[in-house]
């Protein structure tokens, strides 16, 4: 058994007030609770106060002006069978399907998606075994493991909607008790296994927006099993938006933050992406095969757009 | 602030109310509060679905949901299945889909719910479904022929 350390909970019922909570020192924000109550369980998070989104109205889907606004709260399993998501951003509703598993998606919210820890071999362990080995850099401990001479954390962003939600340009509104503001999801991330995340502490992820006349989105995920585990390579591609115009991928899972790579050609994308892709060794393939695998995954999504 | 909550949840159509510990999960509520067995502790970490349980109707993993995150809702636990789930139980007998059965309450909950949504499921969506549940002995062809039988019949009362 792995118990939850304790902690104080509160469930308000507006966001101003929420973000008044979360500015206090060890207060985290609770969404499905899919990532950080394992997480909690394992002593990464030890929050004094969870403050839970469950009653802050942000659940549902809905279409402005030419936007799909999708509610943080919103389980990926709602998102993946909107009727509009279906017919107008597939490439989202299949991102959904592939995290996890069925019953943790009914769980699993989009915002928590988007707002996913970086993770490590040696950091998603039971506390236990990572004192064992003194702990690492991204928490409680002064080394790296998996580059000792390096000076930083190289934590993977795993988030499966990332990729295909960063390529059709969507934006993500953030609420706090100083005002509210919606920036482009494509910079929210930064490369640093520990502070990947470009936000301040009370600011809560109230709304993603989805521009619906986006170009045509392909997502893959590689993974071992087709259910539970994480991407070994997560791709999305687009192809361009006229004839002779740029094709794009966004390549994830491979370093802290999305990579982003343009080529003229589908060709040259799967080599650009090759070529700009460093993935490290996990303990379920080596660094090679999952190079390799970049570029065989963005030509198989290129492909399909044909 | 409160470290203990006042719980309101209705368990397989018995009210309960309980002052509990922020922090207790749904799964030690239901077997250590309410000595309701059936649903296993696994992995106790989301990867392995034996904990699996019906909140409102929607299948959860019970080891990573907080009691208090679901207060007022409604739980269904294997101990709580009744005549909607006979013909899955039945079949589950039939084609001995269960050996050490650790597995099996979770199985039959994901599945439950699958075949209300869709009645005769199609191959895709019951191997999707059974994605959830990880079990360790039948290597799961008796579990997919079981849950083949119940689509069939689905099928059929179409
Ligand atoms: C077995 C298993 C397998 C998994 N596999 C995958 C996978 O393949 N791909 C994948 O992408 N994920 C995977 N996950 C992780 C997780 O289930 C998903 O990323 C999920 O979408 C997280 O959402 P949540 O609502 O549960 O977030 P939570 O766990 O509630 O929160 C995660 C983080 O986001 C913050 N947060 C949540 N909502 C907001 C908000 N509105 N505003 C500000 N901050 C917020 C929380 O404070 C926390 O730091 C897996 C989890 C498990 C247990
Ligand atoms: S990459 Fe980051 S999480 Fe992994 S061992 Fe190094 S410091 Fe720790
Ligand atoms: S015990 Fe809950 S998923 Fe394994
Ligand atoms: S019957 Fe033993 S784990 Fe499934």
């Amino acid at each position: 058994m792995l118990p939850l350390p304790s902690f104080q909970y509160e469930a308000p019922t507006d966001v101003v007030e929420a973000s008044r909570l979360l500015s206090e020192p060890g207060s985290q924000l609770i969404a499905g609770g899919t990532d950080l109550l394992v997480s909690m369980k394992h002593r990464l998070f030890e929050p004094r106060l969870l403050v839970s989104a469950r009653r802050l109205g942000l659940r549902g889907i809905s279409e402005h002006a030419g936007w799909l606004e999708i509610g943080a709260a919103t389980t990926l399993h709602d998102v993946a069978r909107h009727p509009t998501v279906l017919a107008r951003l597939p490439a989202l509703a299949a991102a959904c399907r592939t995290v996890a598993t069925p019953t943790i998606q009914t769980m699993a919210t989009l915002g928590g998606n988007l707002m996913l820890d970086t993770r490590c071999m040696y950091y998603n362990q039971p506390a236990g075994w990572r004192a064992t080995l003194g702990y690492c850099l991204k928490r409680e401990g002064t080394v790296c493991h998996v580059a000792p001479k390096g000076r930083g954390c190289y934590a993977t962003h795993s988030a499966d909607t990332v990729p295909a939600l960063w390529l059709m340009g969507a934006e993500a509104e953030f609420s706090s008790a100083r005002g509210v503001r919606r920036v482009a999801v494509s910079s929210m991330y930064r490369e640093d296994g520990i502070a990947w995340l470009r936000l301040e502490r009370d600011e809560v992820l109230t709304r993603v927006f989805v521009p619906l006349d986006t170009r045509r989105v392909v997502h893959r995920k590689l993974r071992t099993r087709q259910a539970i585990d994480y991407a070994q390579v997560l791709v999305a591609v687009a192809g361009p938006v006229s004839p002779g115009g740029t094709w794009t991928a966004v390549i994830s899972s491979v370093s802290s933050s999305p990579i982003l790579v343009e080529a003229a050609s589908a060709a040259e994308l799967s080599e650009a992406a090759f070529r700009a892709c460093q993935p490290l060794s996990t303990h379920l393939a080596p660094a090679t095969w999952r190079k390799k695998m970049v570029r065989v995954e963005v030509a198989r999504a290129a492909a399909l757009i044909g | 602030m409160p470290d203990e909550i006042v719980l309101t949840l209705t368990v397989n159509g018995d009210k309960h109310r309980r002052l509990i510990p922020a922090s207790r999960t749904l799964l030690d509520f239901l077997r250590e509060d309410l000595g309701l067995t059936g649903s296993k502790h696994g992995c106790d970490v989301g990867d392995c679905g034996a904990c699996t349980v019906r909140v409102g109707g929607v299948p959860r993993l019970a080891c990573i949901t907080l009691a208090a995150e679901v207060d007022g809702e409604e739980v269904q636990t294997i101990e709580g299945i009744g005549a909607a789930e006979a013909p899955l139980v039945a079949a589950f007998d039939k084609h001995v889909a269960s050996q050490c059965g650790y597995c099996t309450p979770g199985i039959i909950l994901s599945l439950s719910h699958l075949f209300e949504q869709d009645p005769a499921a199609d191959d895709a969506a019951i191997r999707e479904t059974l994605g959830s549940n990880i079990c360790r002995c039948t290597g799961y062809t008796k579990i997919l022929a079981a849950a083949r039988e119940v689509a069939a019949r689905g099928g059929q009362t179409r």
